[in-house]
């Protein structure tokens, strides 16, 4: 079949996006090799920054902070946020107008905000009303990270759903399924994939928190973000590099191993939630 | 149960863990800064604060702020559309989670970091200048940064993906068999996109135009990494008294500012959109709707489209 | 401040008074050191006696852990390994990104927030000691303070180093580009000429409200704490209409970038970054580092304690333990800013450590580098900067 020009000029466009997208990563990836002081000056080849990583606990204690906190996070604000989303486009009334609002207001404040907002109210619930899961910096973390988070969620499933008939969650209560089946075998899957890039966002999002994080961390939970900022004051070295290198490697082996299992798995959510809704 | 039972998990941890501490420093925007060594008190109460906030530095700063948000915002919808129809309907649907996922990927490593890659690509000295140079394109070394047009790269570049997943997600659901349908009925591929799937997205649109502009209101420090001084953004303004002026009173007084300008300019915004699209949606209904031979697919289309846009407006 | 000051008369006799103190300390420290039973004992009962709860070192016998909360990459890994290894307690490394962050983070802790060492800059300091966030050290435990140069003890912020001792210390600057500015640059009214001529479009200062308005009031011979409201008006008036339509950029650390990459022609820059900077440059010969005159800045980072400090023998242990002078010098070629110490000149041009005219700095010239200060100008100070901020965007 002969492809139209609109849509090689489509491809042509998105790869180059995702070349834009890619570009600085690519430096990255080559600066992580660089044996010199800093960075951005390329000295020669070398392995000094990975070999930098096993002397240095406070970076991997950094990375493994960020990662911890960045899946906690998102997992929170997936389930609150689909909830919510759910709920906006399924069961709409005048308090959406409400709740809309809300998550606005969480989007829109400027991060030092609830930043200097949190710290001494995390302190109050730890020390002063004793609930001692305040105290625990991953938790904190998770608080911090998980607000704008749950946010981005709620719209993006909700702009899924909104508009979309339900029908389907309708004939599937026709056939008298319960309330928890139909949501489950019904609405989930068809919210499927904006819960699913919810998630990646979320965890995107929280593992570049930076101002929160810097308020609400304890001993021992600095996460990566923050050291990196707080290292430019004796310039950032090639190691921060190697770590990140390091880091997308793993992701591309995980994602790579994702999607050998979902194609041996037959086909990706995306598919069967098409194929429930066009059936 | 009431209508709002499965949003109740979200209202309780927003309140506790966002309305409760956000609502105790805006009290403090109605006290003062007590000394040089105190951050905020509130013994004696007033608005002068917000009297100090309305500065012309305020609002020229706004205006700068203004302008980045919303150049950024159009380019990252131009820019982030066609990729996510590209992703969405295009692609192999096999191929479509990993492409999600592709798009944050570069997102895992850290802002600072990708700043320093991108000053690295766009240095007066870098390849990219070296490259542009021989090939002839530019007589000199490139002078892009700290320029507008590094504050948009910048801002583009790291808010595309929360306009393109939105947007992934609202073209996905349109589903093959609606835009079949449209071609069914002989509209051509750009009216199939134009008046079918761009309406049905449109949900997405909006969920990633104000997941963009929103933000990026707020944010200061995306804008300066590349774009230096032109980057200045009214956030920065709000960070300065809680962070060097510690001054937590007339910080809090200032967010308060900038929530309620924001929140206006987003309603004036909603406001002009619907005006515009007024002429152009009546339009489109009577089109669809004048269609006679409407087969089921085409029907559930205008339908869908219309309920969209009850929903919306 | 705007008078001279006469640092030497002062700063002799608290030296003396601290070597003699340090020697007596020492000795002490040894008998505590040998008594380390008895003094496990001793340290176990020992706060119930204080006012505070929490414990107070006395030289007992060390915690297994350490919590130091600090700038990132702020020590070199070699040391800090070499305490544990030594020593016993396992370090937790924390890091901040500025002082407000620190001093919010312990105000809201109200003393628990775990954290032992902190390094706050010195202005910073008044503000934590008003707010007792600090606790005092022991000095009879930190004998190795005898190592430290005198002039860089007893600053304005803590005279009697009761609660800091300087970890590293450096000054305000600028760096120019050779190919472009041909004339030489010695002092801060040439910076600010440069940047409206040669420079003008390609100039970076110090995201920071006092390096900001210092440019001016160095450059006119004013004192940089000045509260008058005439020469605060006077710098906003030359800051925002002269200035801010030449920068570029409000960058606080252009040696990590912007000078490696020829960003700009004329950036203003602390000395231990534009070291690194010129070093890296694929050509160091194009810049030029000013100490410049007439005066400029000092700023100090110390090593503290904070108040509720839970392994306060093992903070003294380790503030002790950096000031070896081998260890002191190891932290100064890792950071590549002075560290206070006496003698470390000769040791690190000993090392032949690159470029140390950018770390070490003659007494005449130490004498025209003056401290910063928190004071009542703070808010007209950021307002300027913001204001510059505003006319710099526009």
């Amino acid at each position: 079949m002969k492809r139209s020009w609109s849509d090689v000029a489509l491809s042509v466009w998105g790869v180059l996006v995702f070349l834009f997208l890619f570009a600085p990563i690519i430096v990255i990836i080559i600066s992580a090799f660089n044996s010199g002081r800093l960075l951005v000056a390329w000295d020669g080849f070398g392995f000094d920054g990975f070999a930098a990583l096993l002397e240095k606990p406070a970076i991997q204690s950094a990375v493994w902070v960020s990662i911890q906190t960045g899946f906690i996070a998102a997992i929170v604000a997936t389930v609150l946020g689909t909830l919510a989303g759910i709920a906006m486009a399924r069961h709409p009334g005048k308090w959406v107008f409400w709740f809309i609002g809300l998550l606005l207001l969480v989007s829109v404040t400027p991060e030092i905000v609830d930043a200097v907002a949190l710290l001494p109210w995390l302190v109050f619930l730890g020390q002063d009303l004793g609930i001692g899961l305040f105290n625990d910096g991953i938790v904190r973390l998770v608080v911090g990270h998980s607000l704008f988070s749950t946010a981005v969620v709620s719209y993006i499933v909700r702009a899924r759903l909104v508009g979309l008939d339900a029908q389907l969650e309708e004939a599937s209560a026709d056939l008298y399924a319960k309330p928890f089946a139909t949501f489950r075998r019904v609405t989930l899957p068809l919210a499927m994939p904006a819960v699913l890039a919810g998630f990646l966002l979320s965890f995107t999002l929280s593992l570049d928190n930076t101002i929160i994080a810097a308020f609400v961390q304890v001993s021992g939970t600095t996460p990566w973000p923050v050291y990196v900022l707080s290292a430019l004051r004796s310039g950032l070295r090639p190691e921060i590099a190697s770590v990140s290198t390091i880091m997308l490697v793993l992701t591309l082996v995980a994602l790579a191993l994702v999607a050998l299992v979902l194609r041996r798995a037959g086909d990706s959510a995306t598919q069967i939630a098409r194929t429930m809704t066009g059936n | 149960m009431p209508r709002f039972a499965l949003a109740i998990p979200a209202w309780a941890w927003l309140a506790i863990f966002f309305v409760a501490p956000v609502a105790m420093v805006v009290w403090f925007s109605f006290g003062y800064k007590p000394g040089i060594f105190g951050t905020h008190a509130n013994d004696v109460l007033s608005f002068d604060r917000y009297l100090e906030a309305l500065s012309p530095t305020f609002f020229s700063t706004f205006l700068n702020t203004l302008w980045i948000g919303l150049a950024g915002t159009a380019l990252c919808l131009l820019i982030g559309l066609p990729v996510a129809y590209w992703m969405a309907v295009k692609a192999p649907p096999s191929r479509r989670g990993l492409l999600i996922a592709l798009v944050l990927v570069p997102f895992w490593t850290n802002f600072l970091v990708r700043t320093i890659g991108w000053q690295v690509i766009l240095a007066p000295e870098g390849w990219l200048s070296t490259l542009l140079q021989d090939v002839g394109l530019i007589g000199g070394p490139l002078d892009i940064l700290y320029t507008r047009s590094a504050v948009l790269i910048g801002v583009v570049y790291n808010y595309l993906p929360l306009m393109i997943l939105p947007l992934f997600v609202a073209f996905d659901r349109v589903g093959t068999p609606v835009r079949e349908a449209s071609k069914d009925l002989g509209a051509g591929r750009w009216r199939t996109f134009l008046r079918v799937t761009l309406p049905l997205a449109r949900p997405g649109v909006i969920a990633g135009v104000l997941l963009v502009f929103i933000p990026l209101m707020g944010d200061y420090i995306t804008a300066t990494v590349l774009g230096g001084a032109k980057g200045n953004m009214v956030g920065q303004l709000v960070a300065s008294q809680f962070q060097a002026a510690q001054n937590w009173a007339l910080g809090s007084a200032m967010a308060v500012m900038l929530i309620l300008v924001i929140m206006v300019t987003v309603a004036v915004g909603a406001l002009v959109v619907w005006l515009v699209m007024l002429p152009i949606r009546s339009r489109n209904r009577l089109v669809l709707g004048d269609a006679p031979a409407a087969a089921t697919g085409g029907d559930r289309a205008s339908e869908a489209a219309r309920e969209s846009e009850e929903v919306l407006s | 401040m705007a008078e001279p000051r006469t640092p030497v008369r002062i700063l002799a006799s608290e030296s003396a008074a601290k070597v003699i103190r340090s020697e007596l300390s020492r000795r002490r420290f040894l008998s505590f050191a040998a008594a380390a039973g008895a003094t496990g004992l001793l340290a176990a009962c020992s706060p119930g006696g204080g006012t505070s709860s929490a414990p107070q070192a006395t030289g007992g016998a060390l915690e297994n852990e350490l919590s130091i909360y600090t700038w990132g990459d702020y020590d070199s890994p070699d040391v800090l390994e070499a305490f544990t290894d030594e020593l016993g307690p396992n370090i937790t490394l924390d890091s901040f990104g500025s002082n407000e962050e620190l001093i919010s983070k312990l105000v809201a802790a109200k003393g628990t927030s775990g954290y032992d060492i902190v390094v706050p800059t010195g202005v910073f300091i008044p503000q934590m000691i008003e707010n007792g966030l600090l606790q005092e050290l022991n000095l009879d435990l930190i004998p190795n303070i005898e190592f430290m140069d005198p002039a860089f003890l007893g600053r304005a912020w803590d005279p009697e180093n009761a609660y800091s001792i300087c970890k590293a210390w450096g000054t305000t600057g600028y760096v120019y580009d050779k190919t472009v500015i041909t004339r030489p640059l010695t002092t801060w009214a040439d910076f600010l000429d440069a940047a409206q001529n040669e420079a003008a479009g390609k100039t970076s200062v110090l995201d920071d409200p006092g390096d900001l308005t210092g440019i001016y009031f160095w450059a006119n011979g004013i004192d940089w704490n000045t509260t008058d409201e005439a020469d605060l008006t006077a710098a906003e008036d030359y800051l925002v209409n002269t200035l801010a339509p030449n920068l570029a950029a409000f960058d606080s650390y252009p040696g990590g970038a912007a000078i490696p990459q020829g960003t700009h022609v004329l950036m203003q820059v602390w000395n231990g970054d534009a070291r690194i900077g010129i070093l890296e440059s694929p050509d160091p010969d194009r810049w030029q580092w000013v100490f410049p005159g007439s005066e400029t800045e000092i700023w100090m980072d110390n090593w503290a304690i904070a108040a509720g400090a839970p392994n306060p023998e093992a903070a003294h242990a380790f503030i002790n333990y950096v000031l070896e002078p081998e260890n002191s010098l190891a932290e100064l070629d890792y950071i590549g800013y002075h560290t206070g110490a006496t003698g470390i000149e000769e040791a690190a041009a000993a090392a032949e450590l690159p470029m140390l005219d950018l770390v070490f700095f003659t007494p005449e010239q130490i004498e025209t580098m003056r401290e910063g200060e928190v004071n009542d100008a703070q808010q007209r100070r950021v307002d300027i900067w913001n204001k510059t901020k505003a006319a710099a965007g526009a």
